[in-house]
């Protein structure tokens, strides 16, 4: 901006509190637990306790018959639901077959929970076992069942990409690399679980009370899967607990609840167990990965060929599209002429993967940086010289489509690596490999791209906004963009502020009812501070437009002469008060000729859909980012010590500081935990750890010092200049900790989590690497 | 309407005695479950691994089993001392400074401000953290029933996982510590994925005293490598009477490898709990050695 206003300091940049943070921080906030619907029935679901079973009866007239019960239901009881999720691959009760352990079965809607669970101990099935596919090769084999009708082979999806050709970019390598990754599965863990209020009016209208990520989406999915009109489901969000995904698609839960409210006539609230929520949300998609790449003895990238296949699980959700995000990495995060990608998501009996911060990108990466460092070494470069030599830069256009107008990753590696110290410390530490004792430091580095500018993966990326002024210059900011512990909130009204000369405190934002808000695609992507910002932006200068317009009328000056700054009209160059603007809008409103201040702005970003090739410019700008691990390897024990992370992001530009530095504190642990510490185990479709005792998020002690830059790129087409961060900072942690082990003890693991005993193993050679089990 | 059965639904009492009499009279009619800090006794009941008895008695007003002082030679610590409590007491921090070690690394504050001693014995996990450092220096449980008193060592206390020789109608009142002699030092080791709030994949506490350049009164304890707490007695051996040089080290680590029966479980595989019982012990012993 511009705008030379003195009185009144940009808002841009500072350390400005979360909204919600008092409510939260006392305790206040009221989540999906704490709503107390009048009349609400609780309701329990019944899960399979086979793997893999035909249903041969269920027997639920002892629980019908619990006094405080008041409705049962099997399939049989509502013969008109229809597939759900993104696949369109189950019903959300189970007719004739269950798939994985988590399948539902039957539900029970009772006067309290107590009452539920003791009716489905009533409940009785008589399963008919069938051979149980816990693995991709199982399901690929010749003569394996076949999980769902229509998908011979038991494959779900398959994604081909190519760009050049890789024989050519091969002849021209001086050195080519071949390696198999193996990627595990983790689970989001949120704070607030899984849960939903169903109920219907008299007149048929159904409200839910969700935390789901993708409202206006959602609407059309749960009419869709009931058979009724989108326009009469309304979507509440209460305060939610935490989503990084879990949300964006529709579980068989909330179904589930929406019969049981439908049968009973009574409102139903269903909360999932924290056991449930390990067993019965979706998980990160585990990945196989074969990777071959090459180089010339300059350090040029050649070609990369990819083939991957991911277990898909029972059923087909986000997971089986991170293909999508996977490609972009292996394409466009560093110049490659030739690149061959293949993914086949293959059907099992395993819990399904979602979405999940990231997607797929820390599967990825954790490969492609994996072979920067070795290609580097193989042709005598130190990784940073070898990453910069084949980084994007601005302007670049790759062979996929993506158009870089904002770039600053050069300036992240340069960044990231002096302040870690990276080239002194990496000569420093490989030169200790074989010294005596067993605590060994290392340093690693990775980085990555991701979406910054939206995801144009729907037909729209846009978000709608409305904004009111009332009397007192109180602004009411009507967006369709989902708060889900992001912060979103606060920047949104940052952003209005700063156009309208306002202090924080005179911004509501009103951001969680289908039937207020505009619509939205959904908070996924790193898009929204993007988006909704751009769209909230927009509302406010149609608002200062209009308020300037009419206050140019009343003082005869001109439009450009005015302006507005600390709640007043005031003279642009001078910065003199005019009138205090509460009083202006009121003048307006009780005129002749009245008027209200109240606007709307739609924001659709410039970007372009993917061909049926995968190619095109799916973001309107893309975020950059270089991490720097530096760890410390007890050889005697196996235990990784993440020291410190030093990273530098290209963000375009910091608009709240506070909540970006929270943003990439909290990524990088959730990082830290998929390289570390967290290992969902599922064994033969069974789930080992369903708790937090047994499944190890990293807790306070291990949060390793963190040294954060912010590289401003200032996008073009951003709010003020700001791209997307959400994901950024989870996606490079565990890619630089495998670079930083191998730089402290020469062993290169290729499969994650690196949790004490796997890297023990790894380091005393009791650990097979990963096989190649895809197929030819 | 006994098949609502929530955890509590099953109790038909619930007892807060005053005195140890009382108590004991209670535990006397049988059909009772013991509920000290709750912290083992409450997720498992709601996990459905153990069934709550009839009878609940919350034992935690009884003023015999509280205080930590010295008596006869050997240090009394009440079985309702929290590990907070321990954690706070000098002379534990003191005298015991094996079991102090372990009563910080337990847990988190949250749960040592509620967790027993007695709660940590009876609950007899092999992975139990104050069970070690106790074994190690030769503890004995003191068990009281309305028939009298008894004391068992530690040693035979345990008798698998989750099992002990305490008898359904007797309190363990107080666990008894010999004095250690004097110089006696020791390292108590916890190993896990994480350093706080996590179960061991293995411990160890290891003690001696120094008599010139040789190790005395050596004293080796094991958790989670056998179906209880164990002593390596064979490791012991080799170092009793011997400086901590790297032979004697190298050949004790080897010896404890005789003396564990470690599983796989979800934390660790047996190899991998050999090798840290082999790896850590050696660390231990050399520091040990240097203390
Ligand atoms: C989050 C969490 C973390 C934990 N971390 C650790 C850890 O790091 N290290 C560790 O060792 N443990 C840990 N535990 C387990 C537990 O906290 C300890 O075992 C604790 O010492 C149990 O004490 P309590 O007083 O809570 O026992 P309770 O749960 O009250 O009782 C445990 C068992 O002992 C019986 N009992 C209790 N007192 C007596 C008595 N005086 N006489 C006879 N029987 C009795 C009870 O009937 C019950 O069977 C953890 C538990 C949780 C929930």
């Amino acid at each position: 901006m511009a705008e030379a206003m003195p009185a009144a300091p940009s808002l841009i940049g500072r350390r400005i509190r979360k909204l919600d943070a008092p409510e939260k921080a006392s305790g206040r906030t009221r989540y999906i637990h704490d709503l107390e619907v009048p009349g609400a029935l609780h309701a329990k679901i019944l899960r399979s306790t086979e793997i893999h079973a035909r249903i041969v009866a269920i027997d639920t007239s002892a629980a019908r018959a619990l006094p405080g019960v008041h409705a049962v239901i099997t399939a049989a009881d509502v013969p008109w639901q229809r597939p759900i999720g993104v696949g369109k691959d189950h019903l959300p009760l189970k007719t004739d077959r269950v798939r994985s352990l988590r399948d539902e079965i039957a539900a029970v809607a009772a006067d309290t929970e107590e009452i539920a669970e003791a009716a489905l101990r009533l409940i009785r099935v008589t399963y008919a076992k069938l051979p149980v596919l816990a693995d991709v090769t199982a399901a690929m084999a010749a003569d394996a069942p076949q999980l769902h009708e229509g998908r011979p082979g038991n494959v779900a999806m398959t994604f081909d990409y190519a760009q050049g050709d890789v024989a050519q970019g091969e002849r021209e390598s001086d050195v080519v690399i071949e390696d198999v990754f193996r990627l595990h599965y983790v689970t989001h863990c949120c704070m607030g679980v899984s849960g939903v209020i169903a109920e219907f009016d008299p007149a048929g209208n159904l409200l839910l009370h969700s935390n789901t990520q993708v409202p206006f989406l959602h609407k059309r999915e749960f009419a869709e899967a009931l058979g009724i009109d989108p326009a009469r489901i309304r979507i509440i969000q209460p305060p939610i607990g935490g989503a990084f995904g879990s949300k964006l698609d529709i579980y068989p839960f909330e179904p589930i609840a929406i019969f049981l409210a439908k049968i009973t006539g009574r409102p139903v609230k269903l909360l999932f167990t924290r056991e449930e929520e390990f067993l019965a949300s979706p998980t990160r998609q585990p990945v196989l990965l074969k990777l071959r790449s090459g180089c010339r003895r300059d350090g040029t990238l050649t070609f990369r060929t990819v083939e991957t296949v991911h277990d898909n699980g029972a059923y087909t959700s986000w997971g089986a599209t991170t293909p999508f995000v996977m490609m972009q990495t292996i394409s466009s995060l560093y110049r490659v002429p030739h690149c061959l990608y293949h993914t086949a998501a293959i059907y099992t009996n395993n819990p399904y993967a979602g979405s999940f911060r990231g997607y797929g990108n820390l599967q990825a990466t954790f490969a492609v940086e994996a072979h920067m460092e070795k290609l580097a070494e193989a042709v005598g470069m130190d990784g940073l010289a070898f990453r910069l030599k084949n980084a994007q830069t601005a302007g670049e256009v790759t062979p996929q489509g993506m158009q870089f107008k904002s770039c600053g990753f050069q300036q992240c590696l340069e960044t990231a690596a002096a302040r870690s110290d990276y080239l002194r410390k990496h000569a420093a530490y490989a030169a200790q490999q074989r010294a005596p004792g067993p605590v060994k430091r290392g340093i690693g580095m990775a980085s990555m791209l991701h979406v910054g500018g939206g995801a144009k993966i729907y037909p729209s990326d846009g978000c709608g906004t409305i904004l009111k002024i009332d009397d007192f210059a109180h602004v009411t900011l009507m967006t369709g963009a989902s708060e889900i512990g992001q912060g979103s909130e606060t920047v949104l009204a940052q952003l209005v502020c700063e156009e309208l000369g306002l202090p924080l405190e005179a911004v509501t934002v009103v951001n969680n009812d289908t039937d207020i808000t505009p619509w939205d695609v959904g908070v996924h992507a790193s898009r929204t501070t993007f988006i909704a910002g751009n769209s909230a932006i927009g509302a406010a200068r149609k608002a200062r437009a209009k308020i300037l317009a009419a206050a140019a009328q009343k003082t005869g000056l001109t439009e450009e002469a005015l302006g507005l700054a600390g709640g007043c009209v005031v003279r642009r160059a001078s910065g003199e008060r005019l009138f205090e603007l509460g009083k202006f809008l009121r003048g307006l409103h009780f005129s002749d000729r009245a008027e209200l201040v109240m606007t709307t702005f739609y924001y659709e970003p410039p970007s372009r859909h993917q061909d049926r090739e995968f190619k095109g410019d799916v973001s309107a700008a893309y975020a950059w980012a270089t991490q720097v691990c530096e760890v410390e390897v007890d050889s005697d024990t196996g235990i990784v010590r993440l020291l410190k992370v030093t990273g530098a992001h290209d963000v375009g530009r910091v608009l709240n500081r506070l909540g970006i530095e929270g943003q990439i504190e909290g990524g990088v642990v959730m990082g830290q935990g998929y390289a570390l510490t967290e290992d969902l185990m599922v064994d033969h479709g069974v789930i080992r750890n369903p708790n937090f005792r047994d499944y190890k998020l990293v807790t306070a002690p291990e949060i390793p010092e963190m040294d954060i830059t912010f590289i401003e790129t200032l996008d073009g087409e951003g709010p003020q200049g700001a791209k997307g961060v959400g994901e950024a900072p989870a996606i490079c942690i565990a890619a630089a900790i495998a670079n930083a082990i191998w730089n402290a003890t020469g062993t290169r693991i290729y499969a994650l989590p690196f949790t004490p005993e796997h890297v023990y193993r790894a380091l005393h050679g009791a650990a097979a690497p990963p096989a190649w089990t895809g197929g030819a | 309407m006994a098949e609502v059965a929530a955890v509590l639904d099953g109790i038909a009492r619930y007892v807060v005695p005053r005195t140890l009499d009382e108590a004991l009279g209670v535990l006397a009619a049988g059909g009772v479950s013991i509920l000290a800090g709750g912290t083992d006794l409450m997720p498992q009941a709601r996990a459905g691994r153990v069934r709550l008895q009839p009878v609940l008695i919350n034992i935690r007003r009884l003023p015999e089993l509280t205080g930590i002082e010295r008596a006869g030679g050997g240090i009394r610590i009440g079985a309702l001392v929290t590990i907070t409590a321990l954690r706070d007491s000098a002379l534990v921090r003191e005298r015991l400074h094996l079991l102090w070690q372990a009563c910080d690394h337990f847990a988190s504050d949250q749960i040592r401000n509620v967790a027993t001693v007695g709660g940590n014995l009876c609950n007899a996990s092999p992975a139990g953290d104050t069970l070690i450092p106790l074994l190690a220096l030769g503890a004995s449980a003191v068990l009281a029933a309305t028939g009298g008193t008894r004391r068992v060592p530690l040693g035979e206390f345990f008798t698998g996982p989750g099992r002990s020789c305490r008898r359904p109608e007797e309190l363990l009142v107080a666990v008894e510590v010999p004095e250690p002699p004097a110089g006696f030092a020791g390292v108590f080791c916890k190993h896990g994925t994480r350093p706080a709030l996590d179960i061991s994949t293995i411990s160890l506490a290891v003690g001696a005293r120094r008599d010139g350049t040789v190790l005395r009164d050596v004293r080796i304890a094991c958790g989670a490598v056998a179906p209880t707490p164990i002593r390596a007695l064979q490791a012991e051996a080799v170092v009793e009477g011997r400086a901590a040089d790297a032979a004697t080290i190298a050949a004790a680590a080897q010896a404890a490898l005789a003396d564990i029966h470690p599983i796989s479980d979800v934390r660790a595989s047996d190899w991998y709990r050999r090798e840290m019982v082999r790896n850590l012990l050696q660390r231990a012993l050399s520091h040990v050695g240097q203390l």
